[in-house]
This record gives structure tokens, C-alpha cells and sequence, in this order.
């Protein structure tokens, strides 16, 4: 054991007694971290960067926004089994509790030779490492208008407004959905909107009546097949038209019409889920190549891209494919932080005992109806061989139940808590 | 989150330091591990809504039960499939970090080879 891992160790268990609240006056020296983006990756990775370095390090949050609204549950707005309200996490924990400097501006350039980044309006930011966690970005159809035919793909006015759209189906109303090529927000997130569309039309008493033709761009379903090909065969199959490998290239909002390659496809409520890519902020700084997403090692996180040493992207915008969800957000912002936290102690992050144990694990459940869900478990972990991260297991769960409805409340708290409180 | 559960995060993370059960393990390694569990069960472990917490495992308990999840014949339970995605040792070091926090390490698990 090298000198400094050994000091590393002991600073993780000495310094812990004497750390009970946030310090706020530190050394001139403390490193500094500028987290980007206060979604669940970026807050979690502000709050473990502050516990696990028992406050020594400082780090500041910046979102353009006072509150993050959680994408997780969202769906549930859409049948108003809940409230956008509810979903909404402010930053309040992270500044008082843990000590994140959290400011409301937007970052709108990275210099990576100089460490530093810039904000619209508080200018530039030095930083020892650059957390960017910024999600996804709408590659949109040319004609698109949104106010008509909503994505409600990122927590917000969308959701709402896509939710009093379908309040509005009728007999022989037909709703349109379409599903992005992936990688996407959330693979399991278009199937389960779907089942709950078909599941308002249901509860309508409009089975029969009233449809709902769900378009991929994938040639299958992209998660929990087993559960979703049953919901939409079995319990939605007098409802739901699954149709796959349809591309689309256009929406003309005002008609309800879907352009595709194939077909046109016209609808009374038209919901878009389009393709998605990293953020301008990322790509505009050279962070994707020429790639949709920025490529990072694993291990750390940190950019694969020379000339910008410290800068590391978790989250959403990354090119890992592991899944782009909440859940595998807040793992891979732990993964960012141990090695952020290791790296400024001048403990190696290849270390091959780390290495061997670099997990992300994803959980989410999926509800199905008005109050039955199904679930899904993923872990993932580092394969040398690929450097990079590897599915270890998946399983989903055989069926879908109310005891499940009861238990993804539950999920969602901790994940809400684990990444903002 | 109150000042009890504070004084228990603070309290683990230093005996965590003093008291490697494995000897020269980085036990941060074990925390990196372990925070994969926080998700669904709180901040290490200190869940806030229906899913039970962890607080109050014993290294050899967890241990047990998380090996017992992973040799499920028919694993059906969403914790069947999660632990099914660790190693053995892995699987000892979360369950040593856990059984830290709450102050029931002293009693290390029978290890399968």
C-alpha cells in the first residue's frame, strides 16, 4: 500500500467525527468541482461529492432552473394518478445540508485547456474537475409544433398539456404514439406510456371504439418484452396497434399527420417521442466527436476526448449504453465521484481491486394499468477485456400487480431521496 | 434527513476506516458497492418509504441472505435479480459495509467456496 492510498484510507474514516455539519469558510486549497445540470445525476453527484470527501471538497451546482422535475413517475401524470408537483425536487438539501453552492445560471462554454467554464451570466468558473450532467437534447422533426403535439418526453408544461389532450379521447378517437430509434430516455418509458393510454381509453369504456397506434423506429420492444408484448397482445389487444421499424420524418402538427418513409399516419391526439442527442453545451465544446453522444471511460466517467483533462459526463448524455434512465444516472454519478474523490487524493482509479468492482445497477418499475406495475433489474459491471460496462444480469418480473403499483412509490422516494435530500 | 441518522453516517464512514475486516481492503471500494444498494434503499441505507432499510444488518445476515438470493432456483423477486448481478466477493464486501454502519460486523458469515 502506497503512502498515499494509505493517508487516502485514513481520511475517509478520520475526518468523518469531526464533519457533522457543512463547514462553510474552507482552506484556500480546497479542490473545487462544478457539477453541470441539476437532474438526478448532477445532484447526486453534488451530494456524494461533499459526503464521501466529508466536505472537503467544494463543489458548485448550476441549473438554469430552482427545481428539477423528476421524469421518473411522469407517466402517471398523464392518467392524473399524480401531479407534476409531486415530481418537483428543489435544491434546498444539497445547498443548507450539504454545503453545494448552487447557482441558478447556465453553462455555455467549456475551455479545457484552461479549467475553466463558462456561465451566461456569472462568467467563468475555475474548476480541478468539470461534472457535466446536462441530459438528453430533441432532435426535432422539421415542421414540428409542440403546443399540438407534445413530446411530454422531459417532466414539464408538455405533460400537462398532453394529459388534458388525451382527457379529451373520445369514441373512435385515435392517439398516435411514436417511439425514437434508441438509444432514448428510458427504454422501458414509450411502452409503459403506452399501456397507460390504452388503459385511459379502457377506463373510458371506449375498448372497441377508440385506438392507439404505437410507432417504433425499432424493429422490437426495447425493454421488458416478455411484459409488454402480454400487455399489449392480451390485456390492450382490442386497443393497441404495435407497429415496428417505422422511421419518422415529419409532423404536420395542425392535421395530426405523421409523416414516415412508409406511410402517413393521421391521429386526433399525437403524442412525439423524437431522436434524442447529448446537449449543444456538450457537443458544441467537442465533447460527442461526431457522435450524438460524448464517450467517456467508465471507470472515471471522465472524457475520452484529449484536451480536457477533469472533465467527466454522467448521466443521460454519455455513450456507455448502459440505459439512459434516473436510476442509472445516480449509479454512474457514485462511480464519477469515487473516482473524482481518488484522483484529487492521488489514489490510481485503475487500480485493479476498484476495477474489478466498478458496478451500476438499474431498478425501475413500470406501471401497466391504473394500478398494477412490472419491474425490470439490470447490473451492470466493468469488463477489462471491453473497457466498458457490461450487463452481469437482467430479469423482469413475471407478471405484472397492484403489489407492484404499491412498491414503485416506494423505489421512486429512496431514488428521489438518494438523489437530492 | 435528522441528526441521529447524520451521527450514524459519520459514525460508519470512521469505523468503516478503523476496522477493515479483510486485511489492507479499501474499504471505499465496498462503499462504491454498497452505494449501488441506496437507490431503492436510501441513502446508506436509511430508507424513507416502503422498502425496507438496512440499518440494522449484520455483515453475516446480509451476507446470507443475499447469497440465498442468488442460488433462488426460480429467482422471481426483484432482489433475486438484482443479487444474481454480483460476484461472491462482491456481494461480502456490500454485506461488510452494511454490517459496518450498523456496528454488526464482528460476526463474519460463513464463506462458501
Amino acid at each position: 500500500m502506497s503512502m498515499n492510498r494509505r493517508r487516502f484510507l485514513q481520511a475517509c474514516g478520520a475526518s468523518a467525527a469531526v464533519s457533522i455539519a457543512p463547514t462553510r469558510v474552507k482552506a484556500a486549497s480546497a479542490p473545487h468541482v462544478v457539477v453541470i445540470g441539476g437532474g438526478f445525476a448532477g445532484a447526486t453527484a453534488a451530494k456524494y461529492l461533499r459526503m464521501w470527501s466529508d466536505r472537503t471538497i467544494d463543489v458548485t451546482l448550476v441549473d438554469p432552473n430552482a427545481s428539477h422535475t423528476s421524469c421518473v413517475l411522469s407517466n402517471l401524470v398523464l392518467n392524473r394518478r399524480i401531479t407534476l408537483k409531486e415530481l418537483k425536487m428543489d435544491y434546498g438539501s444539497l445547498s443548507s445540508f450539504y454545503g453545494v453552492n448552487v447557482v441558478r445560471d447556465r453553462a455555455n462554454k467549456v475551455d479545457g485547456a484552461g479549467k475553466r467554464v463558462r456561465l451566461k451570466e456569472g462568467g467563468w468558473l475555475n474548476y480541478d474537475h468539470l461534472v457535466i450532467a446536462t441530459g438528453i437534447n430533441m432532435i426535432n422533426p422539421p415542421s414540428i409544433d409542440y403546443k399540438l403535439t407534445p413530446h411530454a418526453w422531459i417532466a414539464g408544461g408538455q405533460t400537462n398539456r398532453l394529459a388534458s389532450l388525451l382527457n379529451k379521447v373520445g369514441p373512435d378517437s385515435t392517439v398516435i404514439m411514436t417511439i425514437p430509434k434508441s438509444p432514448y430516455r428510458c427504454p422501458p418509458g414509450p411502452y409503459e406510456r403506452a399501456c397507460l393510454i390504452a388503459d385511459i381509453i379502457k377506463r373510458k369504456g371506449l375498448e372497441g371504439s377508440a385506438r392507439l397506434q404505437v410507432l417504433d423506429a425499432n424493429s422490437s420492444i426495447q425493454a421488458e418484452k416478455h411484459t409488454f408484448e402480454n400487455a399489449f397482445n392480451n390485456l390492450y389487444g382490442n386497443i393497441v396497434e404495435y407497429i415496428t421499424d417505422v422511421e419518422v420524418e415529419d409532423v404536420i402538427s395542425t392535421e395530426g399527420r405523421v409523416v414516415t418513409r412508409t406511410a402517413d399516419y393521421v391521429g386526433d391526439v399525437v403524442n412525439i417521442i423524437p431522436q434524442q442527442r447529448a446537449m449543444g453545451f456538450i457537443r458544441n465544446a467537442g465533447l460527442t466527436g461526431d457522435g450524438l453522444w460524448a464517450s467517456v471511460d467508465p471507470l472515471t466517467y471522465a472524457s475520452t476526448v484529449s484536451g480536457f483533462d477533469g472533465v467527466h459526463i454522467i448521466g443521460d448524455s454519455q455513450a456507455t449504453g448502459q440505459p439512459k434512465s434516473a436510476h442509472m444516472a445516480n449509479a454512474q454519478a457514485k462511480v464519477c465521484v469515487d473516482a473524482i474523490i481518488r484522483s484529487l487524493a492521488g489514489v490510481p482509479n485503475d487500480d485493479p481491486e476498484r476495477v474489478a468492482n466498478v458496478t451500476t445497477a438499474s431498478a425501475c418499475y413500470s406501471p401497466i394499468t391504473y394500478d398494477q406495475a412490472s419491474w425490470l433489474s439490470a447490473v451492470f459491471a466493468y469488463n477489462t477485456e471491453s473497457g466498458q460496462m457490461a450487463l452481469t444480469h437482467l430479469g423482469e418480473a413475471d407478471r405484472w400487480s397492484t403489489g407492484n403499483y404499491r412498491q414503485m412509490f416506494g423505489w421512486a422516494s429512496n431514488l428521489f431521496t438518494d438523489s437530492f435530500h | 434527513m435528522n441528526k441521529k441518522i447524520v451521527r450514524t453516517l459519520c459514525l460508519g464512514t470512521l469505523v468503516a476506516g478503523v476496522v477493515p475486516q479483510v486485511q489492507a481492503e479499501d474499504l471505499t471500494v465496498n462503499r462504491l458497492l454498497a452505494s449501488q444498494c441506496a437507490q431503492c434503499h436510501g441513502t446508506n441505507g436509511h430508507s424513507v418509504g416502503s422498502i425496507e432499510g438496512l440499518t440494522d444488518e449484520s455483515y453475516k445476515d446480509l451476507y446470507e441472505d443475499l447469497m440465498d438470493m442468488r442460488s433462488e432456483d426460480r429467482p422471481e423477486n426483484i432482489m433475486d435479480h438484482q443479487a444474481l448481478g454480483y460476484t461472491d466477493d462482491q456481494v461480502r464486501r456490500i454485506a461488510h459495509y452494511f454490517g459496518t454502519l450498523s456496528g454488526k460486523a464482528g460476526e463474519a458469515p460463513e464463506f462458501k467456496d
